[in-house]
């Protein structure tokens, strides 16, 4: 899954071919591969409108808040269960900010459209980057272990850092540009604590 | 509009596409990237694969030539 998220980077940094191989090293040894249905999408770098990519942006921090959330509870191991709980609560921050620049651009007036009218999305269904559902990624955390959850995590925040480096570049005002960039670094940040605990379980 | 209406699929190629690609192309003319953690890599990695973890990425770009195929795994 790091591998798709590795791929989509190289795409927006202007490699022309970059494939990811289909179920890593695992599939390469003949064996099963890991992953919840569906994951592997990248942003697609299209006009949206920048009010759209907020919210994108802030439905996409909700389902990651409550799927660290949920990951959370479930560790015995209390360092992991410190960590996903502070990225959980991380992300919940990030919707503030998010909220807060959509905010400036539209108005007060518009908050009731935010996020999910804006998107066309009906509520009660929460999304995880690359439009996977939460629900489907939840049920195939059953009975995983650590280390593949781990990995799918690491993909999560690869394709949020892909997301909000797009989104500054759009980006018109200063003070969005700086937001983005904000959140790119802090989603950077749980990459790299992510990635730290996973070197940690591989001995 | 959907919420898919904001991604697309990453290309991907199935392990038997890349191992006949690793088998029929010159080394130099690929790029052969294991995203995964040094330890991860120290335990098995694919022939001639270099290691740039994906959270490296980004800051080591200019050690791949971009204008060659890119597998990463």
């Amino acid at each position: 899954m790091r591998s798709r998220a590795a791929a989509a980077v190289l795409s927006r940094e202007g490699f022309k071919e970059a494939y990811s191989m289909e179920g890593g090293i695992r599939a390469w040894n003949g064996l099963r591969a890991a992953g919840p249905p569906e994951a592997g999408m990248a942003y697609f770098e299209t006009a949206q409108k920048p009010e759209e990519m907020i919210a994108l942006a802030w439905i996409l921090e909700e389902g990651a808040s409550k799927f660290y959330r949920e990951m959370g509870k479930r560790q015995k191991g209390p360092d992991e269960a410190a960590l996903f709980k502070e990225l959980s609560e991380d992300e919940e921050k990030h919707k503030t900010s998010l909220f807060s620049i959509y905010q400036k651009r539209a108005g007060k007036g518009a908050d009731s459209a935010f996020p999910r009218s804006l998107l066309s999305l009906e509520s009660g269904v929460d999304y995880l980057e690359g439009g996977v559902l939460l629900n489907k990624a939840l049920e195939w955390t059953q009975g995983q272990e650590l280390r593949d959850i781990l990995d799918f995590s690491v993909s999560l925040e690869a394709n949020a850092i892909d997301l909000y480096i797009k989104m500054e570049r759009k980006a018109e005002g200063g003070e969005a540009k700086e937001v983005f960039r904000a959140l790119s670094n802090q989603e950077r940040n749980h990459l790299k604590r992510l990635t730290a605990a996973l070197q940690t379980l591989i001995s | 509009m959907g919420i898919m209406d904001y991604f697309k699929p990453v290309d991907t190629w199935p392990p038997d596409k890349v191992r006949q690609f690793l088998n029929e192309v010159s080394p130099q003319d690929y790029n052969l990237v294991d995203v995964r953690t040094p330890k991860e890599y120290e335990q098995g990695h694919l022939p001639g694969a270099q290691l740039i973890p994906v959270g490296e990425l980004e800051s080591r770009l200019k050690e791949l030539d971009r204008t060659k195929p890119t597998i990463t795994y």
